[in-house]
């Protein structure tokens, strides 16, 4: 059973109407369980719209999207999914252990079993002794990692991030992708993770689905896996480049198909 | 050195506001104003003492009024606020209203309302205190309740939470820090309102009726003695307000706001 499969989706925001905008046409993808899939492409590919399909956060137009074998709806209902977005997302008013026994808090959990299981989490992304500190004495790089351990503290299979380190500097966002990749190993989770960074992409990905917009496709998925044992030597290697130029030549002929200007916008090249 | 600063925090405006009724005391002496025209600090601070329990007794009525309206129109303003925010065609049928009232001086409402009720009644002046507490509490309250971060929300649903749970869990604290405004603002409206509300009638037990009748008795000195007195009675319901606005926002252990 693939832990996610899209089929035949398609996502038409306003249709009928002057405003009308084709998000997304026709897009076909699998994810295997414990599968690291990146998904990038410009601004308007409908990178984050297909995220959303996914978390059934949004109706597709047409065709359908199962996870975990069941529909979006129902594995949305079941928790089967954490998800984490660009802004931490914390609630100001909960401390560090609080926002992460929310998810819990929501499935019915008892005290003791929120608290343990907080501490877990906490332990997970290396910040045991913050449980109690307020969301805005951290760094954006803690809140990032505290979110994460939100999304993860229910046990998803999946989880689900839309540009995660996108508002966190150059140094701390590498050390977050090296702590994606352990606690993602550690916990067995399936990953699919929209981002804008080339580099990124490759660095955790197993499969990077390149997009296009205007309709918002899927046209091509570059295989990339650097193998279990990444780590910042990894950076250094030539299959890292090698990834590199492969997905920034899928998203150059992306752009060929659309020659109206010199670079690809919206995507970092660094 | 902070202790300094707030020496010096301190220090400055008491300076200027010695000096200003020095200079007041100063230029009532030397100019030879007659104390109709212009009262000097010192007669009003004494009428201030020897009016005392007259002043004390004419607060307690309209600080009443002021409180037993600032706790009506902040439960209704509460409450509709919660309504508006569950029904969105409700919202934008009222609050372009509420914000309209806000604007305009609705006070001058009490002359109506004291036809209503006997003439002793001090209930037309409360009601008038909640109708203008209750619009400050009702835009600011039902802000919090639905400028709700999309990112929450988006959260919210991915864990498939119900629309009740995210009005627990997410509006509800989101609205807490807008009530405190709302009270901050409306504490000294309410004082006010409970002031003019006595210019149009009814029982002259109040400061601002006590304010009007020795003004009309050319008792200047004493008319500034009760206006000095609605003065410490505003600034209380103010102080109040931040003090209670600081415990709540310790409790919720956030105000300092970078988790954007």
């Amino acid at each position: 059973m693939s832990a996610v499969h899209v089929a035949g989706v398609s996502k038409i925001f306003n249709q009928g109407t002057p405003k009308q905008v084709d998000a997304l046409v026709d897009v076909n993808l699998t994810v295997e369980p414990g599968e690291f899939v990146s998904l990038i492409g410009p601004s308007g590919c409908g990178k984050s719209t297909l995220l959303r399909l996914i978390a059934n956060l949004l109706e597709p137009t047409t065709g359908a999207v199962t996870v975990n074998g069941k529909t979006a709806a129902q594995s949305r209902l079941d928790q089967d999914y954490g998800m984490a977005f660009q802004q931490a997302g914390l609630f100001d008013w909960r401390s560090v252990a609080k926002n992460i026994e929310l998810p819990l808090e929501l499935k019915g959990w008892d005290k003791e079993k929120r608290a343990a299981r907080a501490q877990e989490m906490l332990e997970l992304v290396k910040l045991p002794e913050f449980a109690d500190l307020m969301p805005w004495q951290l760094s954006g790089g803690m809140q990032q990692r505290i979110a994460i351990a939100r999304a993860l503290a229910a046990h998803p299979p999946l989880l689900l991030m839309d540009e995660p380190f996108g508002a966190l500097d150059e140094m701390t966002r590498e050390y977050m992708q090296g702590e994606l990749l352990r606690i993602c190993a550690e916990t067995k989770t399936t990953v699919v993770f929209v981002t804008h960074s080339i580099p990124e992409a490759v660095y955790l990905s197993n499969r990077v689905v390149v997009m296009s917009p205007r309709p918002g496709r899927i046209t091509e998925v570059v295989n990339v896996s650097l193998g279990a044992n990444r780590s910042e030597d990894t950076r250094a290697a030539d299959n890292f480049f090698s990834g590199i130029t492969a997905v920034r030549e899928a998203l150059r002929g992306t752009h060929a198909d659309h020659a109206n200007a010199g670079a690809v916008r919206g995507v970092e090249d660094r | 050195m902070t202790l300094v600063n707030r020496l010096r925090s301190v220090a400055v405006p008491f300076i200027f506001g010695v000096g200003f009724l020095a200079f007041w005391e100063g230029a009532v002496k030397f100019f030879h104003l007659k104390p109709y025209f212009l009262a000097p600090p010192s007669k009003i601070l004494s009428q201030f003492f020897d009016n005392a329990s007259r002043i004390w007794g004419a607060a307690s009525v309209s600080g009443m009024n002021a409180l037993v309206g600032l706790v009506a129109g902040t439960v209704f303003g509460v409450a509709m606020s919660f309504i508006l925010s569950r029904f969105r065609f409700l919202s934008s049928l009222i609050t372009p209203l509420a914000i309209a009232l806000n604007a305009i001086p609705i006070f001058v409402l009490v002359a109506v309302l004291n036809n209503m009720y006997s003439i002793t009644s001090e209930i037309p002046r409360r009601i008038m205190v909640s109708l203008v507490v209750y619009f400050i509490v009702l835009v600011n309250v039902a802000k919090g309740l639905t400028q709700v971060k999309t990112t929450h929300l988006e959260i919210m649903h991915s864990y498939a939470a119900s629309d009740i749970e995210i009005l627990r869990k997410v509006r509800v604290p989101n609205a807490v820090p807008y009530l405190f405004t709302a009270l901050k603002i409306s504490a000294p409206a309410a004082v006010i309102t409970s002031f003019v509300s006595e210019y149009f009638g009814g029982s002259q037990n109040g400061l601002g009726s006590r304010i009007t009748s020795n003004i009309a008795n050319s008792k200047n000195a004493a008319a500034w003695a009760y206006v000095l007195g609605a003065c410490l009675l505003g600034l209380a319901f103010y102080l109040v307000s931040v003090v209670l606005e600081n415990v709540a926002s310790r409790g919720a252990g956030a105000t300092n706001n970078t988790n954007k």
